[in-house]
């Protein structure tokens, strides 16, 4: 196995009271941290009108985080590709691609909501074919000189992107997948499957084979880097680390419940509105240093999973908390992680 | 008098652009320690035979290096654009530099870019005015709703509240008469292009004037403007440096067809360099560029001069000292005149 890579995913959702300025200091004293502890990843998700919640977006945010993070991998993890125009994508990640030094992951996957598809024009029913159109226009922005294609929403005539991206032939493309067919999209168009942080862990051993097979029948390897978001929480004993997160990850859970994230997710695992002890049970990595260890080292054993993105902050969760986590992992989880 | 510098962030093809990057972090540190007010940058897609950095995640990153300068994005090409997006990545950006963005906007001209974003060439105009009205109403922070042709906000709401209040500073470029009139109608104020002559931006100041008058808006506190600037210890060198670098540069532009949307009379920018000059860039020695701003801020009322000083094929040396040059002999000349 490759080793281990571990990742922040730094969600940055706030709720509506916040200072959201003063969280921002806050972000990029947890980024300095994880460029200091030897974390492999930043990652930020994607979405508008994020109610009730406070966000940024995912673009500005990134670009400016990795000013204080040098030697991370950025990852766009995931950007709803079914909204944007691939020009308008091509062009801005290559840039940060060159202004990182060659450093950004594409994260895409179709998104969900009604009001992010209103917003952009488009439709739930249109979502499929824009997110291929898109996607295949970015890599051929990326590694041709000069697209010409016609797609349902735009039109490249001679169209290149003004910037190629420093990595070759372009930074790797992680597809965001909950539902069996989009696992098999993900096999077909993806550098790898991006495994989602909301299915259960007996979901996704069940889907790894699906993917496996998805690649077989593409004739694709099984990609070298496979990762997965999960949310994670340490702290010294079990219960001390439910008793912690508990307030703040139930809270984020319901808002995804409210959303209707949980419709996009395979039938038999498609609620998450359960109650918490339910919800956190085989799909959370929580624990003691020992236990997260464990609970990874045996995610990777059944599925290969080797980079892991970890999202150890929900709304409300405070400053010392997030960071008392983000050491702790590094210091008491991954070189057990990397030992086993 | 505000000075502020455009990153034109424009190279030709072959260049190592990860190290044009470190020389345009480079100058953005030596403008913060210098005094300067703002960088701009603009916004091109397909922009081959150049290489263009892309301007939002730019300016999200030059912030780090120049916490205390405004931020331009000017121009954003707002016709292609759907207005949510835009509204959300300026107010993260307007969040995360405490309050220092502008929001330069213009139609935009090239096909290679309405093509790009699924904008028919007629609904240009159209889409702009609908996002503006849409991106000002989602800058309140409340929930909108609103149909446009291209766009639906169902109860939609920004995500982080701005900075500024109640908005960003909002730009509207304009070279055509019926795009200043646009300007003066919708923006907070007209910013200046960089390419027309004097003579004829004094002819369209009456008519922004008159249009501001008819909208009962008062003349802008703040009046900004474009301008290619060359400046060196004299006027010969100055002469010297900007030739070939102006040259091309509007080689290219005229191949893009930006003389197509500039007035009658004042549209041929194929013209020979040094009658291209005239009125036009501002060349020479300290003193005489000092004396030129001040003749542009009397016969123009500008007080907010964003100036190009980095042709293409400028090396980063010549950059630097110009950058010097102009904030030790010029900003104290220009502002004991005023």
């Amino acid at each position: 196995m490759a080793e281990m890579q571990f990742g922040l995913m730094m969600r940055a959702q706030f709720p509506a009271e916040e200072d959201m300025q003063q969280r921002f200091a806050e972000l990029k004293e947890q980024a300095r941290t994880a460029n200091k502890l030897g974390y492999a990843s930043l990652t930020n998700g994607m979405h508008y009108s994020s109610a009730p919640f406070q966000d940024f977006q995912q673009m500005p945010f990134l670009s400016r985080i990795m000013a204080e993070a040098p030697d991370l991998r950025i990852n766009f993890g995931i950007i709803l590709l079914s909204l944007p125009k691939p020009l308008d994508v091509a062009e801005c990640l290559a840039t940060v691609d060159v202004l990182s030094g060659g450093k950004v992951i594409f994260g895409a996957a179709l998104g969900y909501r009604e009001v992010e598809f209103l917003a952009f024009g488009t439709s739930q029913k249109e979502r499929v074919l824009r997110f291929e159109e898109n996607l295949e226009a970015i890599k051929r922005l990326w590694t041709e000189d000069s697209v010409d294609m016609k797609a349902s929403h735009f039109e490249l005539k001679g169209a290149s992107c003004s910037l190629k991206p420093l990595q070759k032939p372009h930074p790797p493309i992680w597809i965001g997948a909950n539902a069996d067919p989009a696992i098999e999209r993900a096999a077909r168009l993806g550098d790898c499957w991006y495994v989602n942080p909301h299915n259960r862990i007996d979901t996704i051993i069940r889907q790894t084979e699906l993917y496996r097979r998805a690649l077989d029948a593409c004739g694709k390897p099984f990609p070298d880097e496979f990762p997965a978001r999960r949310e994670v929480f340490v702290a010294e004993s079990r219960d001390k680390a439910m008793e912690l997160c508990k307030p703040f990850l139930k809270k984020k859970y319901a808002a995804y419940h409210e959303w209707g994230q949980d419709k996009a997710m395979p039938e038999g695992d498609d609620d998450l509105g359960l109650d918490f002890d339910d919800l956190v049970r085989d799909r959370f990595l929580i624990g003691s240093p020992d236990e997260v260890a464990e609970q990874m080292i045996d995610l990777n054993k059944k599925t290969g999973i080797n980079h892991l993105i970890m999202s150890v902050q929900w709304p409300g969760m405070p400053q010392n908390m997030v960071l008392d986590v983000i050491n702790t992992l590094a210091e008491d989880v991954f070189p057990k992680v990397r030992q086993g | 008098m505000q000075f502020g510098v455009m990153q034109r962030g424009v190279f030709p093809q072959g260049e190592d652009m990860r190290a044009r990057f470190g020389e345009l972090m480079e100058q953005a540190r030596l403008m913060e320690t210098l005094g300067y007010d703002s960088i701009t940058k603009g916004s091109h897609y397909s922009t081959y035979p150049m290489h263009e950095m892309m301007q939002l995640p730019y300016l999200s990153r030059v912030m780090a290096e120049a916490p205390s300068l405004r931020l331009n994005a000017g121009i954003v090409l707002l016709a292609l654009q759907k207005p949510l997006d835009i509204a959300e990545q300026f107010a993260t950006m307007d969040l995360m530099s405490g309050g220092r963005m502008i929001f330069g906007c213009a139609l935009g001209y090239r096909d290679v870019e309405y093509k790009g974003f699924g904008v028919p060439r007629g609904a240009g105009r159209k889409r702009f005015e609908e996002n503006l009205e849409a991106v000002k109403r989602l800058w309140t922070g409340e929930p909108v709703t609103m149909t446009g042709s291209h766009f639906e906000l169902d109860g939609a709401r920004i995500s982080v509240p701005l900075v500024q209040k109640p908005h960003p500073p909002i730009w509207v470029g304009a070279n055509a008469d019926p795009a200043i009139v646009r300007a003066a109608r919708l923006g907070d104020c007209w910013y200046v292009n960089p390419h027309q002559r004097l003579d004829t931006l004094e002819r369209q100041l009456v008519l922004y004037k008159r249009t501001l008058d008819e909208e009962s808006k008062p003349f802008p506190a703040e009046f900004p403007i474009r301008r290619e600037v060359f400046c060196a210890p004299t006027h010969e060198e100055a002469v010297r440096i900007a030739g070939p670098a102006l040259k091309s540069m509007y080689e290219a532009y005229e191949e893009w067809g930006q003389d197509k949307v500039m007035p009658e009379g004042d549209n041929d920018i194929s013209m020979r360099y040094a009658e291209l000059a005239k009125g036009r860039f501002i060349v020479g020695s300290p003193d005489e560029v000092a004396e030129e701003m001040l003749h542009y801020h009397r016969v123009l009322g500008v007080n907010h001069i964003i100036m190009s000083v980095q042709g293409t094929g400028l090396p980063q040396s010549q950059t630097l000292e110009t950058l010097e040059l102009i904030a030790t002999e010029v900003f104290p000349r220009v502002r004991q005149g005023m």
